[in-house]
């Protein structure tokens, strides 16, 4: 039997491609829009048509039981419209995305320009700070907290949990092994969560009154909850970090956006195109699947490789230049179709609050060296001193 | 060719609102309202924009 599917000795998971997976990610374009990873057991999806096509046909790419790199995340996972297929998928995402959707959260955005612009107003005055700590994970955190309502122990923890539940859906090597414990926390106290422990007036305890009144089904509302804060912090504060420093290394693309305010949403499509805040995700094919002349067998398993598709040069010209006037608004960072990112909106209105703010108080961020470490999910920065800021 | 939208998958996003303005609005509630279905050559390019942007594939052209 002759087999012409291209084949990789890269490891996805390997911590130097982790931290910088783009020179694997152009290796793995040039062999084919599908390569398979013995190293990962997986048929990895590489190019943009590829990647888009497969992310809208769930029929043959399963999420079933299949997001994740390790069987013991995929059990946790079950029963969650992440990890589900229509029509079970279409219920569950409905529930999920009913306090979620761009029309719920029309009322936040005032409040979010607002925290945004005080915070990055703060950090100008002080004029030196580190952008991880200060900006990329203080913004998501508070309005996270404040949307769910989360306080005491749950708002401590916020962060230990996001980046653990994040952690476990890579195979199971250290990092996977050192989390679960961590993730297990939250869900612990995701099963455990009453309307009495979240804030009155959030969305958190609006979910938990949908329940009582028979709106969503029993005990779904702790689930729900655990998804918004297992999906929506650790990718959020990923994407506000790497916009810090895109515009810090890029102030001429910083320049565009002062000049023309209406880049705004422009400029965070492309942040999220240049640098995708997730690595891999899975899905299992259903039935044997020709895509690009290579058949995909049935059973297999598959992983999603956003970034690789974002800098595909079939799709987007010159993909490696940093260019906010490109407004690739149709990027593969929130995925695409039926499962793409539920929290897109709430992603859009911090993004844009936090390039608003920048815009309109920084003419140019001088940084030092990004700190970066290999983490299996989520791509993000560690730290990121601010050494100066030149004010607007 | 016309427009179609699967009604249940909309979440009000409004990229199709900004690649189609003619074509859809989101109204004061946030639900979408396909202004024209039934689309002329004149309509294609934006429409083919539309179902493009969706990032959850609820519309299509039939």
């Amino acid at each position: 039997m002759t087999d012409s599917t291209p084949v990789s000795d890269i490891d996805l998971f390997d911590d130097a491609v982790l931290v910088d997976p783009y020179p694997s990610y152009t290796a793995l374009r040039a062999l084919g829009g599908v390569v398979r990873l013995p190293a990962n057991d997986v048929y990895a999806l590489t190019r943009y048509d590829v990647i888009r096509n497969a992310l809208g046909d769930w029929e043959s790419f399963s999420s079933a039981g299949a997001i994740g790199f390790n069987p013991m995340v995929n059990e946790a996972l079950t029963g969650t419209s992440l990890s589900s297929d229509p029509p079970v998928h279409t219920r569950l995402r409905a529930t999920l995305t009913a306090n979620l959707s761009p029309r719920a959260l029309r009322g936040l955005k005032d409040t979010i320009d607002a925290k945004a612009d005080a915070l990055v107003g703060k950090l100008v005055a002080e004029g030196s700070f580190e952008a991880i700590d200060a900006l990329g994970r203080a913004l998501p955190l508070e309005v996270v907290a404040d949307l769910i309502g989360f306080t005491g122990h749950a708002r401590d923890n916020m962060l230990r949990w996001g980046q653990a539940a994040m952690q476990v859906i890579g195979p199971m090597n250290r990092r996977t092994a050192e989390s679960f414990p961590i993730a297990g926390e939250l869900y612990a106290w995701c099963s455990e969560v009453t309307a009495g422990d979240l804030a009155p007036g959030s969305v958190g305890r609006g979910i938990f009154e949908a329940e009582a009144r028979g709106d969503i089904p029993p005990n779904t509302a702790g689930h729900i909850i655990h998804q918004y804060l297992g999906a929506g912090v650790d990718t959020t504060i990923a994407s506000i970090g790497n916009l810090v420093a895109l515009f810090a290394a890029h102030p001429d693309q910083l320049a565009l956006v002062r000049e023309d305010p209406a880049l705004v949403p422009a400029a965070f499509n492309e942040v999220l195109r240049y640098w995708a805040p997730l690595h891999a995700w899975g899905r299992r094919a259903t039935r044997d699947v020709e895509l690009d002349g290579v058949v995909i067998p049935a059973g297999a398993k598959v992983a999603i490789l956003f970034g690789a598709g974002n800098r595909d040069e079939r799709h987007y010209d010159d993909p490696d230049a940093f260019l906010v006037e490109r407004n690739p608004v149709d990027h593969l960072s929130f995925g695409y179709g039926p499962h793409g990112c539920a929290g897109q909106g709430l992603a859009r209105l911090e993004g844009h609050a936090v390039i608003k703010a920048l815009a309109r108080r920084v003419e140019r961020l001088v940084v030092g060296a990004e700190v970066r470490v290999p983490s299996n999910t989520t791509r993000s920065i560690e730290e990121l001193p601010v050494l100066e800021v030149i004010p607007a | 060719m016309k427009i179609v939208l699967d009604r249940p998958r909309c979440e009000g996003h409004g990229l199709c609102e900004e690649a189609a303005p003619e074509l859809m609005h989101l109204d004061d509630e946030g639900e979408l309202v396909l202004d024209r279905e039934e689309l002329g050559d004149a309509d294609l390019a934006a429409a083919g924009a539309a179902v493009r942007v969706c990032p959850v594939a609820a519309l299509r052209l039939a």
